[in-house]
């Protein structure tokens, strides 16, 4: 599945450019703690979470990630939406909470 | 971080790359004026007004291999996500300092985790720097000072097992008495 059909199917909102859409999922990784993500959080996943700062895109190029899901409607800080944008890295947001967002990521790549 | 020790283990080991031959750590906890900080010094190789801005920043160096990871500017989100602030200076050839402080009560704020083990583990990968660990809380202070151990221990190499183990209990048995290394 891929980045763009996922943000369609579940509803989510698309925060970043049009950019790197079409990238294919590779799997679901839901954490805050962004030091845990580094190293855990398999190539292509999804990141989950709720942190918003610029940290988040950082590790999102470094982990070499698919895209970023906010989550409870959080939205990104100014500096980390810019860098989100120049490095390609999409991300979207959802008004539920981290594990129903799981849940709906599920259901929708399940009926991919 | 999970952990404060796991911040520390990080920012010191960077001194360790920068060729440092004395590092200092101290902690200060304080429930009166509810904060912990952290402040990390070395005489490494220091960095220029250039570099600095590039370990502060996750992004500049993600694409190239790295030579510091993301702990730093990890390190100053945490600092800044528990009510506390950032500090980070340096001088080409005289070495940096790093400073985090955090509120005590945070919910955010990690825990401190086995600081004894991290400090002991830091000497035991380098014995020949020179370590002085302070920690500070209301009840009162302790230093270390691997010079002064050395001086007592004479031909015994501060790795040694036994000297390890010993080290591992006088900071822990330092840290009871002053009710430190347990937030």
């Amino acid at each position: 599945m891929k980045v763009s059909e996922l943000c369609k199917a579940a509803g989510f909102t698309l925060v970043t450019d049009k950019q790197d859409n079409d990238r294919e999922i590779g799997g679901v990784y839901a954490c805050d703690l962004l030091s845990w993500v580094i190293g855990r959080a398999a190539q292509d996943a999804v990141l989950v979470t709720v942190m918003t700062n610029v940290n988040v895109i950082a590790v999102a190029v470094m982990a070499d990630l698919s895209c970023v899901v906010l989550c409870e409607g959080v939205s990104l800080d100014s500096a980390a939406l810019q860098k989100a944008n120049e490095n390609g890295v999409a991300v979207l947001s959802s008004d539920k909470p981290v594990y129903e967002t799981c849940l709906l990521i599920n259901k929708v790549m399940c009926n991919k | 971080m999970k952990e404060l020790s796991l911040n520390i283990l990080d920012i010191a080991n960077n001194s360790v790359k920068a060729k440092a031959s004395k590092i200092e750590i101290c902690v200060t906890e304080s429930k009166k004026d509810d904060f912990v900080s952290v402040d990390i010094a070395d005489n490494g190789c220091g960095m220029d007004e250039q570099m600095l801005l590039r370990v502060i920043d996750p992004f500049v160096t993600t694409r190239t291999t790295r030579k510091v990871g993301l702990g730093i500017p990890l390190l100053r989100q945490q600092a800044i996500d528990t009510d506390g602030h950032f500090d980070i200076s340096s001088k080409p050839s005289k070495g940096t300092k790093v400073h985090a402080d955090f509120r005590l009560t945070h919910l955010d704020r990690p825990p401190i985790g086995d600081i004894a083990s991290t400090v002991v583990s830091l000497i035991f990968a380098s014995p020949d720097i020179r370590y002085i660990y302070k920690h500070k809380t209301d009840s009162g202070s302790f230093m270390l000072d691997t010079d002064q151990v050395k001086e007592q221990l004479g031909d015994i190499p501060l790795n040694e097992p036994e000297v390890i183990t010993w080290l591992t209990e006088y900071i822990n048995e330092n840290l009871q008495c002053i009710e430190g290394g347990k937030i």
